[in-house]
């Protein structure tokens, strides 16, 4: 088991120095120049600025050079520079692009991690119910209200959502994490917290518990047709044993090994939801960022989430052999 | 007239499809699809609702013809209600177990045979499969139960520290019980050993736990000692060699063979009175199969139990069984002792049988086989099923199907052949 995750982990350090790789030589291909982008912002506020200094402000921030070679080496700078455990400084607001992740990263996660907890806790036992019950009404009700959940996209769900709870009734604040102007600190900003996150975890509810309805509901009724839920049955176990001993055991095997698959989602927020309700979140903050061509955040955040992946991924072949007996990892 | 009567042929009588209006070609329109579904929805309702209602034990009940017996089919009708018609997969059977008999059960693929075992155990996939009509007579043992419905203790506790239960004789009819009381007879009274070893088992649990839970649900006051103990035994009365190392094993790591032999256990883990093999040898290699069928015969002796033997292999009925019913297109075409169906079949379809039977000392380098094809489920004609396919059709085929004709105090069969015979006689 030790020798087989020491493996997967050598594995994956070889993958991200390959996804690392193809990031950066992405972002250097991509048709922003952020120090473009600065000089023309000088100029339009009626200064020049004339060929020499243009020519130091590339150098500075290392992309003088733009041939292969020129981003061959930007790439080992930064690759040197992360060896020794610095991801360098957003160009954009100058900060430590750590900083940047970490300080945006909480109402992210908030999000994720309760909107993912309520969807498991909704969805699971709606695709049970609905698989038990396969064709009657219930599942038919229960399957065109995830069907509406999956079809809606998030701006425009969210936006009726925010105009429904936040403009007409007003029983929710429509921006931000706290309310303007608020002087509340510490423990009292909680159910301010609470207030605004409230929209956005519904409008992401929402959306995925379709799919995760869905997901369980096929399972569930895979299982539940199979020969040893038959022999459950001939044995003399009553109907709620079946399901929730015999059969839920065995539905619980795709379940628990996509929920390790989720860590990324859970630290890279909803971009398009937090747009939506003006939260200052990790994914709203990396959408901005990435459009002004800022290298070392773009490089930064998508190397987090790449090593979320890789560990995701790994955790989620171990939950393999924790839930399945028939897996063994060796 | 003639385009509603397409329909109605593949519905039942009570929902006679009058205002269903059909287009005129052989294949079912959308419109004619749905006005079938719509029909079967109310019948499936209706005998869901019966299924699943809350009756006294009176209304279930009954009496055996015979007292000599242990399980009596009679007139059983067992339907799936499909969106193509009602598919009549057993169609009026009528068999008895005798006590500490081995019945075997034989037919073609699709002829009835699981569907009726199925009946018995009441494990149709609802709401489509239902039993439309008929009676399953069952003797079994029951806890006598006081006011609460709890069983009363005798006192003694048995060998293996269980207590012991006032028990006593009665017929239920399976047919007739509502669903949540067939718990008495499930898995206790009626057990059932599966074709599929390989996938029988739940594969996320134990061998041992999936055993301790029959003792678990059947004996009431079983303490986990008492369920081990029980278990091991069971496996070395199946002629497991490593008790101790099965029981803690997971299904994936035996053999086929050794997970029949854990279903079987599994099985006689609370003394059945009837065993309910549904080819029990088919997925099996044929040494192991030998053993698999020594066994069970030696175990039927020692639980003194009976057993229904579903197969499509005549060799394994010729070996095991006392008593034949020879099963085409959802009835019982023939039955008598296993020396008449043997020695003296009469139906044509049986003497088919026999006769696509490979063996040695044939001459032919070609199988037998019997023409032709079983008749649409669906639309089932309403002479002899097997006219089309006989080789001995006489006039009299083309009318009503036949009714069942004794021959011999066991045998019995359904052809016109003998419906003749008997009257000239």
């Amino acid at each position: 088991m030790l020798k087989y995750i020491l493996k997967r982990i050598g594995l994956s350090i070889v993958i991200l120095v390959g996804v690392s790789m193809i990031i950066y030589f992405l972002i250097r291909l991509m048709p922003v120049d952020f120090i473009q982008d600065k000089i023309n912002a000088i100029n339009q506020g009626g200064a020049t600025v004339d060929e020499e200094t243009v020519k130091t402000m590339y150098e500075m921030y290392g992309l003088g050079d733009n041939s292969f070679r020129g981003i061959l080496e930007g790439y080992f700078n930064w690759l040197g520079q992360l060896a020794q455990g610095n991801l360098g400084r957003s160009f954009k607001t100058n900060e430590p692009v750590a900083d940047v992740i970490v300080s945006h990263m909480g109402v992210s996660f908030a999000v994720s991690l309760i909107a993912t907890i309520i969807e498991f806790m909704i969805a699971i036992p709606l695709g049970i119910t609905a698989a038990t019950h396969q064709y009657s009404l219930r599942d038919y009700i229960v399957t065109i209200f995830v069907m509406v959940g999956i079809s809606l996209p998030s701006f425009y769900f969210g936006q009726v959502l925010k105009d429904l709870f936040a403009y007409k009734l007003g029983w929710f604040p429509s921006q931000g994490l706290v309310n303007a102007g608020g002087s509340a600190t510490g423990i009292a900003l909680l159910p301010e917290y609470f207030m605004h996150m409230f929209l956005p975890i519904l409008t992401v509810v929402i959306l995925s518990i379709g799919g995760r309805m869905r997901m369980t509901r096929t399972n569930m009724l895979e299982v539940m047709n199979s020969d040893y839920i038959r022999t459950a049955r001939a044995k003399g176990l009553g109907e709620h044993k079946v399901i929730y001993k015999h059969a839920f055991r065995n539905t619980l095997i795709p379940i628990v090994t996509t929920l390790a698959g989720l860590l990324p989602s859970l630290f890279s927020g909803a971009i398009i939801t937090e747009q939506v309700f003006g939260l200052p979140g990790i994914g709203n903050v990396a959408l901005e960022l990435m459009n002004c061509g800022d290298i070392p955040f773009i490089m930064g955040y998508n190397m987090f989430l790449a090593m979320l992946s890789v560990i995701g991924v790994l955790l989620s072949d171990l939950m393999y052999a924790v839930v399945d007996p028939r897996v063994k990892l060796d | 007239m003639k385009i509603v009567k397409k329909i109605k042929a593949r519905l039942l009588g009570e929902n006679n499809g009058n205002e269903i209006k059909s287009s005129g070609n052989s294949y079912l329109t959308s419109k004619e699809i749905r006005a079938i579904s719509k029909a079967n929805a109310k019948v499936m309702l209706r005998l869901e609702k019966y299924k699943n209602r809350k009756a006294d034990e009176s209304e279930f009940l009954s009496e055996m013809k015979d007292p000599k017996n242990i399980l009596e089919i009679e007139d059983l009708n067992t339907y799936f209600f499909t969106d193509q018609g009602v598919v009549k997969a057993v169609n009026g059977v009528y068999f008895e177990i005798p006590k500490n008999a081995t019945v075997g059960i034989v037919g073609e693929s699709g002829c009835g045979k699981s569907v009726t075992s199925m009946s018995v155990m009441r494990l149709l996939q609802g709401p489509q499969g239902q039993i439309y009509s008929g009676s399953i007579r069952f003797r079994a043992y029951d806890y006598k139960r006081d006011g609460h419905g709890n069983p009363i203790p005798t006192g003694e506790t048995a060998e293996n520290g269980a207590p012991v239960y006032e028990t006593e004789e009665k017929v239920y009819d399976i047919a007739k019980m509502p669903i949540n009381e067939i718990y008495r007879i499930r898995g206790k009274q009626i057990a059932m050993i599966f074709q599929e070893p390989m996938t029988s088992l739940n594969p996320i649990f134990t061998i041992g736990e999936q055993l301790d839970e029959v003792t678990f649900i059947h004996t009431p006051g079983a303490t986990k000692e008492i369920a081990k103990a029980r278990s091991m035994e069971m496996l070395e009365l199946v002629g497991i060699a490593a008790p101790e190392r099965v029981y803690k094993a997971f299904p994936h790591e035996l053999s086929g063979g050794m997970r029949q032999r854990v279903m079987i256990a599994m099985a006689l883990s609370c003394d059945p009175r009837l065993i309910i093999a549904d080819e029990p040898t088919t997925a099996l290699d044929v040494t192991i199969q030998a053993q698999i069928l020594d066994l069970l015969r030696e175990l039927k002796d020692r639980i003194d139990g009976s057993i229904m033997l579903i197969t499509h292999d005549l060799g394994v009925i010729a070996e095991m069984a006392d008593y034949v019913v020879v099963m085409y297109a959802g009835r019982v075409i023939e039955r008598g002792t296993a020396r008449e169906i043997f020695h003296n079949p009469l139906h044509p379809y049986t003497i088919g049988l026999q006769m696509s039977k490979p063996t040695m000392d044939s001459d032919s380098d070609k199988l037998f086989n019997i023409p032709g094809n079983v008749p649409n489920p669906v639309n089932m004609p309403n002479y002899c099923y097997f006219k089309e396919r006989c080789s001995r059709c006489t006039a009299k085929c083309s009318g009503d199907y036949p009714c069942m004709v004794q021959v011999s105090p066991t045998h019995f069969v359904a052809c016109h052949l003998y419906t003749e015979e008997e009257k000239n006689g």
